[in-house]
């Protein structure tokens, strides 16, 4: 009831404020952009130099301001690490001997048929990264779903039978932040500036636009970020009597 | 008039949500509602930087070149909005996920280790001398 009440306060704090606000013309809504934002969306295809994307958010995130971006894939990448060192094993697991309860067949069925549709979503979203909305980012986490999902209806014993143990997941992620970083050093390595883009990398393969290193980034940062939620996913479905029983080592 | 009338609210409902939230973060002894209170607050932060882009005209388009030609440009300049927040939002919601699951795994470990996910009452387990 009090809670209620709160809400109901604050919601007409809010209704009421801003009936004040329009009231008096205080903060009229935004028409313009900004001169910034004006220069991004007129050089990001057509401009010279320019980064050779029709996504002008693309361009951003991996060209005009890809610096950022590879600090934020360190961050990233430190993150994820934090959580794998606290979740870490000494030594490894048991094997179990008696397979666990199964889901109904239209569950495991209908778990399949999507596990493959988001693979395929996914692998759209990331390397369309540069002519459509989305990118490795949005890409990778669609990604991830897809093993989650595998995990939920099925377990992670057959997951890791069909060959998805963790200690994969975390290689094939540390393999393709290695290669962003070579696709950001290879410029260096021929006269250009480090990430430069647009002279070094072709904008067009055989007559399709990849926009230069938009396109690898876009790819590595793909693997990269699926692989490591997957991690994150299969180490969190490891069963909590084996984290018990090493907590009691450690006490003891 | 209308459009004024929403713009604002939706500035002042962001406003209303950030205090919520802080109030959340500062409030729940619960180590989960806690983490659920800071992923409203980061969402909430990244909703009012998109705000920051958006432009009240219409037709709004996003930042994607409809069709490759440059008689295009003029029209998409006029009617798209600012890619630059959309930018820095992107980056922010992975790096906001990734730090989420560093906290989640804490406070899974914490949980196994002192049996409460309650901040005051993992304190009297982890220093029983002292008394708050």
């Amino acid at each position: 009831m009090k809670r209620a009440v709160g809400f109901l306060v604050l919601f007409a704090a809010v209704v009421l404020g801003a009936a004040t606000l329009v009231s008096l013309g205080v903060n009229p809504p935004q028409v313009g952009i900004r001169p910034l934002g004006r220069y991004y969306l007129e050089n990001s295809y057509f401009g010279e130099p320019s980064p050779k994307s029709p996504e002008a958010v693309t361009a951003i995130v991996w060209d005009y301001r890809g610096l950022d971006t590879i600090y934020e894939v360190t961050v990233f990448f430190l993150a994820i690490m934090g959580g794998l060192a606290i979740f870490r094993l000494e030594k490894a697991e048991k094997k179990k001997s008696e397979r666990p309860a199964e889901l109904t067949l239209v569950v495991k069925l209908a778990t399949k048929i999507l596990a493959v549709l988001i693979i395929a979503v996914s692998a759209s979203i990331a390397l369309h990264g540069h002519l459509t909305p989305g990118g490795g980012f949005q890409g990778g986490t669609a990604l991830a779903i897809a093993p989650l999902l595998i995990l939920v209806a099925y377990s992670r014993y057959v997951l890791e039978e069909k060959g998805l143990t963790y200690i994969k997941a975390i290689i094939a992620r540390s393999l393709s932040l290695v290669l962003i970083l070579s696709v950001v050093l290879a410029p260096a390595l021929y006269g250009y500036y480090l990430l430069q883009n647009q002279p070094f990398y072709p904008a067009e393969v055989s007559g399709q636009l990849v926009s230069g290193s938009l396109w690898f980034f876009n790819l590595f940062d793909y693997i990269a970020i699926g692989m490591g939620f997957t991690a994150i996913f299969l180490y969190l479905s490891i069963p909590e009597e084996v984290y018990k029983e090493e907590l009691e080592a450690v006490k003891e | 008039m209308i459009e004024a009338f929403v713009w604002n609210m939706a500035l002042l409902a962001i406003i209303a949500a950030l205090g919520i939230s802080i109030y959340g973060i500062v409030k729940k002894p619960n180590l989960v509602k806690k983490l659920i209170a800071l992923t409203i607050f980061t969402d909430t932060v990244n909703l009012l930087v998109i705000l920051i882009g958006y432009r009240v005209i219409y037709p709004v388009i996003p930042p994607v070149l409809p069709q490759i030609t440059p008689s295009t440009l003029d029209y998409f300049v006029k009617h798209a909005v600012d890619p630059l927040p959309q930018a820095f939002v992107l980056t922010a919601v992975v790096i906001s996920m990734a730090v989420n699951c560093l906290i989640a795994f804490a406070i899974i470990q914490v949980y196994r280790l002192y049996g409460t996910a309650d901040a005051r009452r993992m304190v009297e387990k982890a220093f029983p001398e002292e008394r708050l």
